[in-house]
């Protein structure tokens, strides 16, 4: 999905870092951390620029996200542990006989900060804006699976969009609303706990604008002033939040910064109390230098090698497999990435339930079976394969270290593509463009082991619609996939949702290589600092300490 | 390399092109006198020992770039294993090992060819566009010259190492050797351009011209053979350093990630790589430095010492 | 003078409507879909995709494109990024950092520069005189690149004496990166004042002004140094305009968030609107320095007459 913007920064970040590890020093002590201001006190927590207002429908990064989601609770939470949904959200229930037709019923007594109360109307109304298109809202694609959404969105020739509201939201009444999905989805209550299903209230259709800037939500968190670009916004705890978990702390300030590295050395002054992630050169001193308060989580994300089905020299899975046999991940890890890679051993990231741990056989490095399966499909090793990846992102040195590996153990010569940006990469990957393997990223939008097969790899996500980029198209696996979706039980629905993952490594239509480990890192004066499987800091339970 | 280089060319127009001596139309085409002046200039030229080291540096970075095998000592640059990984410079291997687990010598090396020939490409180029639009533009004055030279502020003013990463990053030349080279030159051609044609304003008004003229040459012979002759003296000054400042500008653009791309071999993807790992292993980013730095200063100092026995002003 | 400088002026409209369209010209031919790439790996529902265009004029053609820009900009609106993020905001937040890194270059080039070259000066040949110029030779040769990463490393890192990157420590954030950008400059200052002064020494006002009998001191002070210092100066000022717009590795290597640093983001993420709207600027300022510096030029030097 998204690319998180520090994925760039961290690049830029390089070498500064390095540096300011070995020439940190003190510094003014007046930072965000002063313990004594109130019963609960207050903490700082760098961010980087937030890219988007500070809208749900608007927000997919991390840095934005961060905000949002103290300032929000959604219908459900994710277990900060476990990554399933909790219904310690709005939500009393979400309940369907056929997976199909789900009836949301809400708790009573939330209430938005301004006093409004949240309704079946706040969710509905606020879905039904994010999806209408031209309101151009990026979170817009998390509804298209709800009855209507078509209706929402503006023709090809430009011409309005038919609807303004989807057919298939209901409202019943003041706690209650219905939702009607084109297909059936079993793991859709687990979907809506995603920032981009928050409830807004009315006073955001008011003002779009203002609102933005100064978001009126739900969540133990309120702003009482507006976001101030390339500085940051401080959020107080609100007193009436509808939850069992109030906020811990009185506030909590999002600091901006605009380089990583200036908020390490902050954090190493204690200017700053959270970090939730680190600049990459930090990594390998950081967890002797912190100690406990050095933490590292397990994103719910994965790397791969996508092959492009489409390319008559790569249509052949044994040819796939070769190829990630003859990669050692660990060994790239460990040079390239200090070791914050875990070797993928499945399609499905280890974070959600449906991950095995020795599903991948093609995943293990065994150079001898690679090159007898390469012979056995008659591949033609005279030609240098292409590799592709996108430029500027930092990607050079692991696609590169890949090629060196292919080299070695395949005897293939390989040619690095790594000169187009994302605005040329994207677009060739749409249209077939890719000539060998390439770099496929995802992060997942919600936990759950189907995000990660259905989005990437059924017939339905073929691009331009979806993010299908190895272009691969099996009907037993889209079978197996909804038969998944329409389970009746989780245990149904992770045994469907297996047997698929099982096509795929049949088939192979991508090579997974990589899962991330997140590094974060906090101050002395707080505690209890929790950074989930999608990066993102629990802002309500950090306690200030001293 | 924008704020150096940016300057230096400004520089060098203000050296070479208004304050030489032969900007001046005193100095005469006759053979007798280019000649004692070429003469005179290589006499001085030899006693200065700047130039010397410039030459002998500029020499054997010059056979690197030809014979790499040769300086690797044996080992091939793409020959990598990640089990070697950043290791220190030791006996064997005397520049260590770079990320992939490379040989850093051979890797140093093999770079020098590309600097080189980015280097040079891109001052031909910078030399063509110099001297047609410079030639022209003071030649034949008046609207042409306006216009083309308003033209050349319009280049003048876009940032250097801006314009050529927004040439690069449009992907329309490729990102090769050559393209970088073209890039660079699109870029910086404008002081060879202002050198050219105050040289040429300078010695069109001469009597010799006016002789010539009399005796019924074209404007095209004119041009040719008689003006000039008279600009080059300032250019070859400026061509010399500027192939320095080109080929850390290369490396520039490289290390902003709008220039060579790997696996190409190049300095400034070696210093690119090497950044982010400092702390480990300084040696990374050491070597191509060192080796860069002496490349450019090579040239540098060639052109210093020619501008000294060329102007005679500048001499103690 | 007031004619000369109003025809200065008019002159400069052509180039800078001029290098506007040719940084618009050529933001405008990259390749690819900024748009796309705003969603990231997951593509954006199509009818958004739509509607951003719109929104942004992408499917206008080039001349139309430009001419919604400068009408835009003629009424002080220098458009948003695709974040929908006003380019003005981004300048006045990033031009202070760029104007306080070349505010100490440049006195770092103006101070060190015109001692050295002084010290040269006066005694050619002498030792000062060799040290200086082979020192700047040096210096000029080090790539920029190379300076800044050297300096990071024995300074900020080995010595300890700097902050590494930032500007999280006030003006001594920039003295690091001032230096290493004003390093060519400088070593150029050097030598332009080391010529000037020794060419002044031998000129005949001071031949006579020691044939007075005027002390040493005084003649150099008061008749040398004057006089030798109107090209340094004038370099110095037209060097103004030149560090504004070249910072871009200097804050690249330091993370400095200046315009350079913007301008350079701006052009890997296709933001059209931010990156002719600095260049723009950075044009701007190196055509008014120029300017400027000619004037001054004028006023200094008595023997140059502007009619």
């Amino acid at each position: 999905m998204k690319l998180s913007k520090r994925s760039t920064a961290l690049i830029v970040g390089g070498l500064s870092t390095a540096m300011v590890l070995a020439a940190c020093g003190g510094g003014d002590d007046d930072g965000g951390s002063g313990g004594a201001a109130g019963d609960g006190g207050s903490f700082s927590v760098y961010i980087g620029e937030p890219e988007n207002p500070l809208l749900p429908g608007n927000t997919n990064e991390t840095e934005g996200g961060q905000v949002v989601d103290s300032l929000f609770t959604g219908l459900v939470e994710y277990d900060n542990e476990t990554n399933e949904a909790a219904f310690t959200g709005v939500a009393e229930s979400i309940e369907s006989t056929d997976q199909t037709t789900w009836t949301v019923t809400l708790k009573d007594g939330w209430t938005f900060h301004d006093g409004s109360p949240v309704n079946a109307e706040s969710f509905v109304d606020a879905w039904n804006y994010a999806a209408y298109s031209p309101n151009a809202q990026g979170n817009s694609y998390f509804f298209a699976n709800i009855v209507g959404y078509d209706q929402l969105q503006a023709g090809d020739d430009g011409s309005q969009p038919a609807a303004t509201e989807m057919s298939g939201l209901r409202v019943i009444d003041d706690l209650t609303f219905e939702a009607t999905l084109s297909s059936p989805y079993a793991q859709w209550p687990t979907t809506v706990g995603y920032t981009a299903f928050y409830p807004l209230p009315p006073a955001f259709f008011e003002d779009p604008e203002g609102f933005g800037e100064q978001p009126i939500g739900n969540g133990p968190f309120q702003a009482e002033e507006p976001f101030v670009p390339g500085q940051g916004i401080t959020l107080t705890r609100y007193d009436d939040f509808g939850g069992d978990a109030p906020a811990n702390a009185e506030s909590v300030e999002y600091r901006v910064y605009a380089e990583q590295d200036t908020a390490y050395t902050d954090l190493q002054g204690g200017n700053v109390d959270i970090m939730d992630t680190l600049p990459p050169d930090a990594i390998a001193s950081a967890e002797s230098e912190f100690g406990d308060r050095y933490i590292e989580t397990e994103q719910g994300d994965i790397t791969s090698l996508g092959f492009p089905t489409y390319d008559q020299r790569f249509a052949d899975p044994n040819v796939r497999k070769a190829i990630s046999m003859a990669i050692d991940r660990q060994a790239i890890s460990d040079a390239i990435f200090n070791g914050t890679r875990t070797p993928a051993t499945s399609f499905i990231s280890p974070v959600v339930q449906g991950y095995r741990d020795d599903a991948c056989e093609a995943c293990v490095l065994d150079v001898e079976e690679a090159n007898r399966l390469l012979d056995a499909a008659g591949f033609d090793r005279s030609q240098p394969i292409d590799l592709w990846f996108n430029a500027g992102a930092g990607h050079d040195a692991w696609v590169e270290a890949i090629g060196n590996q292919l080299r070695e153990n395949l005897g293939l010569e390989y040619q690095l593509r790594g000169e187009l940006q994302q605005a040329e990469f994207l677009p060739l990957k749409d249209a077939k463009g890719m000539t060998g393997p390439f770099r496929d990223a995802w992060i997942m939008d919600y936990p759950v082991a189907e995000n990660f097969l259905g989005p990437l790899y059924s017939s339905a996500a073929l691009p331009p619609a979806g993010s299908n980029y190895s272009f691969y198209s099996n009907p037993e696996f889209d079978a197996l996939l909804q038969q998944g979706n329409s389970a009746a039980s989780d245990d149904e629905a992770i045994a469907a949702y297996n047997a698929a993952e099982d096509v795929l490594l049949r088939d192979f239509p991508s090579a997974p290589l990589f899962y991330r480990l997140n590094q974060g890192a906090h101050s002395e004066n707080v505690d209890n600092v929790v950074i989930d499987a999608f990066g993102r800091i629990d802002a309500a339970a950090v306690t200030v300490v001293g | 390399m924008t704020d150096q280089q940016q300057a230096d060319l400004r520089h060098d127009e203000m050296e070479a092109g208004t304050t030489t001596g032969l900007a001046s139309p005193s100095v005469d085409v006759t053979d007798a006198r280019q000649n004692s002046l070429w003469s005179d200039a290589w006499g001085h030229l030899r006693r200065n020992p700047l130039f010397w080291i410039g030459a002998v540096l500029g020499l054997v970075f010059l056979l690197v770039a030809v014979f790499p095998q040769v300086f690797a000592r044996g080992a091939d640059p793409r020959s990598c294993s990640l089990s070697n990984s950043q290791q220190a410079p030791s006996a064997d291997h005397w520049f260590g090992f770079d990320q992939q687990g490379c040989d850093y010598l051979a890797n140093v090396v093999y770079g020098a060819r590309n600097s080189l020939l980015i280097g040079l490409l891109a001052v031909l180029v910078v030399l063509v566009l110099g001297v047609v639009v410079g030639a022209v533009s003071g030649f034949y004055g008046g609207l042409t010259d306006t216009v083309l030279s308003r033209l050349t502020d319009v280049f003048y003013a876009v940032p250097f190492v801006l314009g050529a990463i927004v040439v690069l990053q449009s992907g329309v030349i490729g990102r090769g050797v050559v393209a970088v080279a073209i890039a660079l030159a699109a870029f910086g051609w404008m002081t060879a351009m202002r050198l050219v044609r105050s040289q040429v304003i300078a010695v069109k008004s001469g009597d010799y011209v006016a002789a010539a003229r009399a005796m019924g040459a074209s404007n095209g012979r004119i041009l040719v053979r008689h003006i000039l002759p008279n600009a080059v003296a300032p250019v070859l000054v400026y061509t010399t350093i500027t192939i320095g400042v080109l080929i850390a500008a290369e490396a520039t653009l490289t290390f902003l990630g709008v220039g060579l791309q790997r696996p190409a071999i190049s300095w400034g993807l070696q210093i690119d790589a090497g950044q982010s790992l400092l702390r480990t292993a300084p040696h990374l980013v050491l070597f191509p430095s060192i080796v860069l730095t002496l490349t450019v200063m090579a040239f540098i100092m060639m052109g210093d010492a020619l501008r000294d026995a060329l102007d005679p002003r500048q001499r103690g | 003078m007031g004619r000369y400088v109003a025809r200065r002026l008019l002159l400069t409209i052509p180039v800078l409507i001029g290098a506007s369209f040719l940084i618009f010209a050529m933001v405008y031919a990259l390749p690819g879909d900024p748009i796309r790439a705003l969603g990231g790996d997951r593509p954006l529902a199509p009818a958004v995709v739509a509607q951003l265009r719109d929104d942004y004029n992408l499917d206008d053609p080039l001349l139309i494109q430009y001419a919604k820009y400068v009408g835009d900009l003629l009424q002080g609106d220098f458009g948003t990024d695709f974040r929908g993020r006003a380019v003005l905001d981004t300048i006045t937040q990033r031009l202070p950092v760029t104007i306080r890194l070349t505010a100490v270059a440049i006195a770092f080039e103006a101070v060190i520069g015109i001692i050295a070259g002084v010290l040269a000066g006066i005694r050619r040949n002498g030792f000062l005189d060799n040290l200086v110029l082979v020192s700047s030779t040096v210096v000029v040769s080090v790539p920029i690149l190379v300076l800044a990463f050297v300096s990071q490393f024995v300074f900020g890192l080995q010595l300890g004496l700097f902050p590494i990157s930032g500007i999280s420590e006030g003006w001594r954030s920039f003295l690091l990166p001032g230096l290493v950008l004003a390093a060519g400059s400088l070593a150029y200052v050097a030598r332009l004042t080391r010529t000037s002064v020794a060419e002044n020494m031998r000129a005949d006002y001071v031949r006579t002004a020691k044939a007075k009998g005027l002390p040493h001191r005084t003649v150099i002070i008061r008749h040398t140094l004057r006089n030798s210092l109107i090209p340094v100066v004038t370099f110095i000022g037209a060097d103004i305009g030149t560090l504004m717009g070249g910072a871009i590795v200097t804050e690249s290597v330091f993370n400095l968030p200046g315009i350079g640093r913007a301008v350079f983001d701006a052009v890997r993420q296709q933001e059209g609107a931010v990156v002719v709207g600095i260049v723009t600027l950075m044009v701007f300022f190196f055509i008014f320095f120029n300017l400027v510096v000619d004037v001054l030029y004028a006023v200094l030097d008595p023997r140059i007459r502007y009619d």
